[in-house]
């Protein structure tokens, strides 16, 4: 079965002018990448290999040098596809004299919502991000973390079938990563299509299906993880509970056998699961809990868990 | 379709709130409460005046309501420079333009901000200025001839200027005195706009008459003023003498005769009960088809009575410079007004400065905007110096046709002169008011509109450079 395409681009380029018309950066160089339905897709690249400018086009806020752009299958300055998205700016651009409760209101009333619903969404919302406490000090004085959670609630006032995100996670610490990728999972199961960039790989590896690798401008590679990471020639396996002598019986046992080397290795617990059982004891990990506004307005997505069954 | 109207209004007012709150929440709005407090509150105690009701209210109306208009006016302008400007100078336009709003909603919501914010800074100078005028009448127990009025102008019936020029240039042609290599539609034009501030000259011995036709008739017993304003030579002023009869066409017989001997100020003013008309001689019996009736038809002469050795000319412009006044409506009904014709300028500077905000950074907006603003009034004597001859080149025709336009455009923005109105006790008539509020609140802000949506669609939101 043919799925459908949310997000296709042929051959896009992008040439920053200055003010003269003269070219200055060419920041895009004929990219051709496609977004299906319900993925997470992740685009990873080194500073300035365009892919916050690649993410501005596809919104319609830059327009392209060259090349063609569908999004939820219509012309990025479509108001009624601009309806269906949710976008996350690298640096959230918040009004600083607004309060964040103030902040969803607005966004919320910029997609006709009436008012009854926006006050539902917004409280929904805020509870969602950790933000009640916060949510009617002005947003000028807050924490980047904390502007970075409004900038997150903001880009899913509308319950959006298509999340743009420019790395998502800078500027959270460890629990509010773990938040946005729960996040991203909790969506990407409900049947959204998460598009998003980050410098954080083990971010685009806890939770996306699909990658892209932008250098120069340029893509360099692109598929799913589990293919592009894949080593044919190499098995492991994990066993749990075993003493040290059936662990050195084992070994001979498989040398003798198959005739190679065998290479042990005791894995650790990662530095950011060790942070957040840590910090689990102090009873400040809150379990974290999707708005429902959210829930109730998508479907389920059928097939696999992709990458965040790994979560 | 109701729906998307009722979520279009949604969006175009969330723009507004926000638009709102920007405005309110900066210390520029404490600065411009500040100013204008002063304005109100201080400057008219500050300064000094001739010590007579007219003079107070002189300061009252003109100076103080005229120096907070222009403090806001400027603030207006300023603000509206920086509301598109600075949310995309910010990159937090690029927030709001991914969300799915038309560029005419942006351009609405911010505009409707400007309006509310306008009428209740407006609201609080007209009401501090009405509150001052209440509190001198007051203390200072003002008689009812010098209260603040509100009365209807009515001009003597003259031919149209165009129609004095066509005649005027027939005259010349018969004389063969039309000018060479001079179009017909120049010359005409030219003689239109001399027709309009020609001075006719009264020499000592001379008689002028005109006549008057009010738009609404008088009932009998209301006075009727009489208002002349004139140039004579400054020296010989004390020579003029003169004698205003005034008449009314529905009680014949009967006019009121006024000797007049002090020409030392510009200006005569009297009044005349209408009483006078169906008393003495003309009685009633005599005329009983218009006896009761109200009066509507009047006929104004004035002789020169000079010694002809001595006084020199009365000059007198007869469209501008004549004038039967009448009672119309209550001075607070003429303030509000007054209020509603200056709230419609604000609303067109408020859409010249959202359209340049859309075009340009803040301080290119706001320099642009102060530049275009003085050109524009300055612009209006330049317009005149502009003669046809230069129109040979296409560029000079350009030129010509862009500078008439913004003349004339401005010309129609500032026609109702609400406060020398209000200074001269003159009632604005609806039809100036509709006229003025057409023109700056609706026409010209929807070609400001028109432009600023095309700038806003074309833009690259994120592009901060
Ligand atoms: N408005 C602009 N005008 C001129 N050049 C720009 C503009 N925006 C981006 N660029 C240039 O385009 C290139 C790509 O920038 P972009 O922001 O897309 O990179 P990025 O991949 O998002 O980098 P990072 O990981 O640091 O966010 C850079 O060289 C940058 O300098
Ligand atoms: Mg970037």
């Amino acid at each position: 079965m043919e799925v459908e395409k949310v997000i296709e681009t042929r051959g896009l380029r992008k040439t920053f002018r200055d003010f003269w018309r003269r070219p200055t950066v060419e920041a895009v160089k004929g990219l051709d990448f496609s977004v299906r339905q319900g993925e997470v897709f992740g685009m990873l690249g080194p500073n300035g290999s365009g892919k916050s400018t690649t993410l501005k086009m596809l919104l319609g806020l830059l327009h392209p040098t060259k090349g063609e752009i569908r999004v939820l299958g219509a012309a990025p300055s479509d108001t009624r596809v601009k309806a269906r998205i949710g976008y996350l700016p690298e640096v959230s651009h918040l009004h600083p004299f607004l309060t964040p409760r103030e902040t969803l209101m607005y966004y919320a009333s910029l997609f006709g919502m009436a008012h009854g619903e926006a006050v539902r969404r917004t409280a929904e919302l805020l509870s969602m991000v950790d933000l009640t406490q916060a949510a009617d000090r002005a947003v000028g004085r807050f924490s980047k973390g904390m502007a970075r959670r409004v900038g997150l609630a903001q880009a899913l006032v509308n319950a959006p079938e298509l999340l743009i995100l420019d790395e998502p996670t800078s500027g959270l610490d460890p629990i509010g990563c773990r938040e946005v990728k729960d996040l991203v999972c909790l969506l990407a199961k409900s049947g959204v299509t998460v598009l998003m960039t980050s410098h954080l790989l083990s971010d685009v590896e806890d939770v996306c299906d699909r990658v892209a690798i932008l250098d120069r401008g340029a893509l360099r590679a692109e598929g799913k993880i589990a293919d592009l990471l894949r080593k044919p020639e190499a098995v492991r396996f994990l066993i749990e509970g075993l003493s040290s002598e059936a662990v050195a019986a084992l070994r001979s046992e498989i040398e003798e056998r198959a005739g190679c080397r065998v290479q042990l290795d005791y894995p650790a617990m990662s530095l950011e699961s060790f942070f957040l059982q840590v910090v689990a004891q102090d009873g400040r990990l809150r379990t974290f809990e999707m708005a429902p506004f959210l829930r109730a307005t998508q479907g389920t997505r059928e097939g696999e868990g992709g990458a965040c069954s790994k979560l | 379709m109701f729906k998307a109207v009722t979520e279009s209004a949604r969006r175009i007012w969330g723009v507004t709130v926000l638009a709102v709150r920007a405005s309110l929440r900066t210390k520029g709005v404490t600065a411009l409460l500040v100013l204008l407090a002063v304005c109100v509150g201080v400057l008219p105690n500050v300064v000094k005046g001739d010590g007579t009701p007219e003079g107070e209210l002189h300061i009252l109306l003109a100076y103080t309501l005229g120096f907070a208009f222009g403090i806001l006016c400027l603030a207006t302008l300023w603000a509206a420079c920086a509301l598109f400007a600075a949310e995309i100078d910010s990159e937090r336009m690029s927030l709001s333009a991914v969300k799915p709003v038309r560029a005419a909603e942006f351009w609405v919501g911010k505009w409707f901000a400007l309006l509310l914010l306008n009428a209740a800074l407006l609201l609080a100078v007209y009401a501090g200025v009405y509150a001052q005028v209440l509190w001198r009448m007051h203390r200072k127990g003002w008689e009812e001839a010098d209260r603040p009025a509100s009365r209807r102008v009515t001009r003597p019936e003259l031919p149209t200027p165009r129609e004095e020029a066509r005649q005027t240039l027939e005259l010349m042609r018969q004389k063969n005195l039309t000018p060479k290599g001079l179009a017909e539609k120049a010359i005409l034009r030219t003689l239109e706009e001399r027709a309009q501030d020609k001075y006719d000259v009264i020499n000592p011995g001379e008689q002028v008459r005109w006549q008057f036709r009010l738009l609404r008739p008088l009932r009998e017993g209301a006075p009727v003023t009489v208002r002349v304003t004139f140039d004579t030579e400054y020296s010989t002023r004390e020579h003029v003498k003169g004698v205003c009869r005034l008449g009314c066409r529905e009680r014949p017989g009967k006019t009121v005769e006024v000797a007049l001997d002090d020409f030392t100020r510009n200006a005569l003013e009297f009044v005349v009960d209408t009483r006078a008309f169906s008393q003495g001689s003309g009685g009633r019996g005599q005329e009983s088809g218009g006896a009761g009736g109200a009066l509507q038809n009047f006929e104004l002469t004035f002789a020169h009575a000079g010694d002809p050795k001595k006084a020199s000319a009365l000059m007198v412009r007869f469209r501008q410079d004549v004038a039967l006044l009448t009672p119309g409506g209550s001075f607070e009904a003429n303030l509000a007004r007054a209020a509603c014709v200056h709230w419609g300028v604000l609303a067109l500077l408020a859409a010249f400065g959202l359209t340049l905000s859309a075009c340009f950074s803040l301080p290119v907006a706001a320099f642009v905007a102060t530049v275009l603003l003085v050109l524009t009034l300055v612009g209006n004597s330049v317009a005149e110096v502009i003669s046809e001859e230069d129109a040979s080149l296409w560029q000079n025709r350009v030129g010509i046709w862009v500078s008439r336009g913004v003349h004339e455009a401005s010309l129609r923005a500032m026609q109702a002169a609400p406060l020398t109105a209000l200074t001269r006790g003159e009632r604005i008539e609806g039809g100036v008011l509709g006229a003025s509020l057409a023109w700056n609140g609706l026409l010209l802000p929807l070609c400001f509109a028109a432009a600023g949506c095309w700038v806003l669609r074309r833009r690259e939101m994120a592009d901060a450079g």
